[in-house]
């Protein structure tokens, strides 16, 4: 009896202590606040719209926690997210088969993350500037292959459904879903492979990984490729979501990816970072934003309230993570005496 | 003898990007009559100034292991509060005062936040830039800041001293300063031990806290002092002035061999790497190349120019250890900066240091 109730206390005090803990209980108490604070936050279809929102985010904020535990950074997400939305619906606008068209939008967005990984890891270039550079170029192939006009007209039935506009079976879409899958597979990488752990390792030291017979820069490519390939996923999504593909979709995606991550206890230094974090920091961002257009906070003092909120986040993690850390010492000493 | 002064030569970090500017420059030369024309180029230099002021904060931010997103927000609003307070009638020294002190504020609260609360600057920094763009929104809906008759205030950024513009000189100062605090004051060395291994220089007694605190409030000191100039080069401010400068800040320094990981960094480079991304814009716009090549031309650019340092670095060191046993070499420390990986990769990731 006593067992069970010491480790779930132990388990609370992990899961609340581990990196981006305290995002969960920010999380909960602004819900509970919104819920008298901002009518129509626990109504109808508020939390259907905040999910179906928050799995775009948080598929590429899965592949950008990947590549800040491997020690790196990539900015061409949002960029890449919006190329890849560009290739389904010009190819099948053209009349390429959709399962077709998502393979050649998979096929960039990986290859695309391929390249990133070699220009850091063979050509040296810090990791910054190459996929900065990446951000330029895949937004500018999109931006003149468009000439600024959207894509539209690509959408088919089927189509529909997996954007995620009409539900899969009952309050269920197919980008919950992937998410989810994505989500849980991402998380069983981390924990239960080598190349979790070696990006663990490559990410909290490079020098000793290397030394422990790691191939470092295999590694930090498969963190890279990764990446790509979560956001090829994400902008097939989100291309059928829209139903259009404008030449900026996806900007600024690749801050709120880190913002996510980062809420998450993602560090920029490497070596941390877990998935459950991602999902909790996508989902505070999206409910945020969410609870600023319902309260009719108005264009004008949006951007000041996000960035308060934002920073409200980040300090109750902070401070529960410190208040939780000293109650399982004090119990755990409690025990131990 | 001469391959060997060569190969010391470019060993230097930045050496490649220096040559990349002066290439592009000539590239540009060639291909446009106005290029060197010596309005284009005042005109080029005063357009790489807003961008360089922030790049220098941003260096000092980076070497320290630090990043801060807000700049370019602050620069907008710090043009905003200026136009503001000039505006409602005060004296010019009053109004660069207050844009000034406002980069100072925001600077102080992300040093505050980010090494007395222990939250990560990433997304403090991240946040501030949200609430600072927020702020110029609100103010720039209250009232119109088109500006002022102050011929003063007007020759902070639009003036000349024998053809010089004004403020390429008041940049220079300001460069000179930080390069002098960088690599000559007991403050620069400490921003470097830090960046290098916070553990280590805490052990070493150096203030961390204190440090790294003032590297933010200088960075947004000198985001203010953009923001003053910018004001007066516009003299307007609209909403969303300012964004996107804090990448094409992290760019330059980087660009420069500044690391983002900490610990690497000049304050010379930084400004090498301004003028590149300065020359690129400027001359793009004069070949009149459609602006949507633009990203993809600079992004390439810069991959190029970066990927070319690393390499003739790698091969310049290759070719001097060669010799290695007959000639002295180039002072120790100049050759080191180019061993490959940066040093710090051996050390542990940044640990939290005082917790």
């Amino acid at each position: 009896m006593s067992t069970i109730a010491f480790d779930a206390r132990r388990t609370a005090v992990t899961t609340l202590t581990g990196p981006g803990g305290g995002i969960g209980v920010f999380l909960v108490v602004l819900s509970f606040v919104a819920a008298f604070a901002v009518p129509g936050f626990w109504e109808g279809n508020n939390w259907y719209n905040i999910g179906n929102q928050t799995v775009f985010f948080l598929i590429v904020a899965l592949g950008m926690t990947v590549v800040l535990i491997s020690g790196g950074i990539d900015l061409s997400v949002g960029a890449v997210l919006g190329l890849c939305g560009g290739v389904v619906a010009n190819l099948m606008a053209s009349g390429v088969p959709m399962a077709l068209a998502f393979l050649a939008a998979i096929a960039v967005g990986t290859g695309i993350g391929l390249v990133n990984g070699l220009l850091i890891t063979k050509l040296r270039i810090p990791d910054f500037i190459a996929t900065l550079a990446m951000l330029g170029v895949a937004r500018g192939v999109l931006f003149v292959w468009t000439n600024g006009i959207p894509f539209v007209d690509f959408i088919n039935e089927p189509y529909y459904k997996i954007g995620g506009l009409q539900r899969w079976f009952w309050e269920i879409t197919v980008p919950m879903v992937v998410a989810v899958v994505l989500a849980l597979v991402v998380a069983g990488m981390l924990r239960y492979t080598a190349l979790g752990r070696h990006l663990y390792g490559v990410g909290s030291n490079r020098d000793a990984a290397r030394l422990s017979g790691v191939n470092v820069d295999r590694v930090r490519i498969a963190a890279y490729v990764l990446s790509g390939f979560l956001a090829a996923v994400t902008g097939i999504l989100l291309a059928g979501r829209n139903a259009t593909v404008q030449p900026q979709m996806g900007e600024t995606y690749e801050f709120s990816a880190i913002a996510a991550a980062v809420m998450g206890g993602a560090a920029l230094s490497g070596g941390k970072g877990r998935v459950l974090g991602a999902v909790l920091g996508a989902l505070t961002l999206i409910v945020i934003q969410n609870i600023i257009f319902l309260a009719n906070v108005g264009p004008t003092w949006e951007r000041v309230v996000t960035g308060t909120i934002i920073l409200l986040a980040v300090l109750v993690d902070r401070l529960s993570g410190i208040v939780a850390r000293r109650a399982g010492t004090l119990r755990r000493g409690g025990a131990a005496g | 003898m001469l391959m060997r002064r060569v190969s010391s030569l470019l060993a230097v970090e930045g050496a490649v990007v220096a040559i990349s500017l002066a290439a592009l420059m000539l590239f540009f030369g060639l291909r446009s009559e106005f290029f060197f024309d010596g309005e284009n180029i005042r005109n080029l230099l005063v357009q790489s100034m807003f961008v360089l002021v922030v790049a220098l904060g941003m260096t000092f931010v980076l070497v320290a292991g630090g990043i801060d997103l807000s700049v370019g927000a602050v620069l907008g609003l710090s043009a905003g509060t200026t136009l503001l307070v000039l505006q409602h009638g005060a004296p010019m020294p009053v109004s660069l005062l207050a844009g000034l002190a406002t980069g100072a504020t925001v600077g102080l609260v992300n040093g505050f936040i980010v090494t007395r609360l222990g939250i990560n600057d990433f997304i403090v920094t991240l946040a501030t830039l949200s609430i600072a763009a927020g702020l110029l929104q609100v103010l720039t809906e209250k009232e119109q800041l088109i500006g002022v008759d102050d011929s003063a205030f007007a020759y902070l950024a639009n003036g000349s001293i024998v053809s010089i513009p004004f403020p390429v000189i008041l940049v220079a100062i300001v460069a000179v300063f930080l390069e002098l605090i960088l690599h000559r004051t007991s403050f620069g060395r400490s921003v470097f031990a830090i960046g290098i291994n916070r553990q280590a220089a805490h052990i070493a007694g150096i203030d961390v806290r204190n440090v790294r605190f003032a590297v933010y409030a200088l960075s947004g000191l000198l985001a203010g002092f953009g923001g003053v100039l910018l004001a007066s080069r516009l003299n307007s401010v609209q909403p969303g002035l300012g964004g996107g400068y804090e990448l094409s800040a992290i760019a330059a320094a980087v660009l420069g061999g500044t690391s983002i990981l900490g610990g690497r960094g000049s304050v010379w480079r930084t400004v090498v790497g301004a003028m590149l991304l300065g020359v690129l814009s400027n001359g793009l716009q004069l070949l009149s190349v459609d602006p949507v090549w633009n990203t993809i031309i600079t992004g390439t650019i810069l991959a190029v120019a970066v990927a070319l340092d690393q390499a003739v670095q790698q091969l310049a060191l290759r070719h001097l250890r060669r010799g290695a046993d007959d000639v002295p070499l180039i002072p120790s420390g100049r050759a080191r900066v180019g061993l490959g990986q940066p040093t710090h990769a051996g050390t542990p990731a940044h640990p939290e240091v005082g917790e």
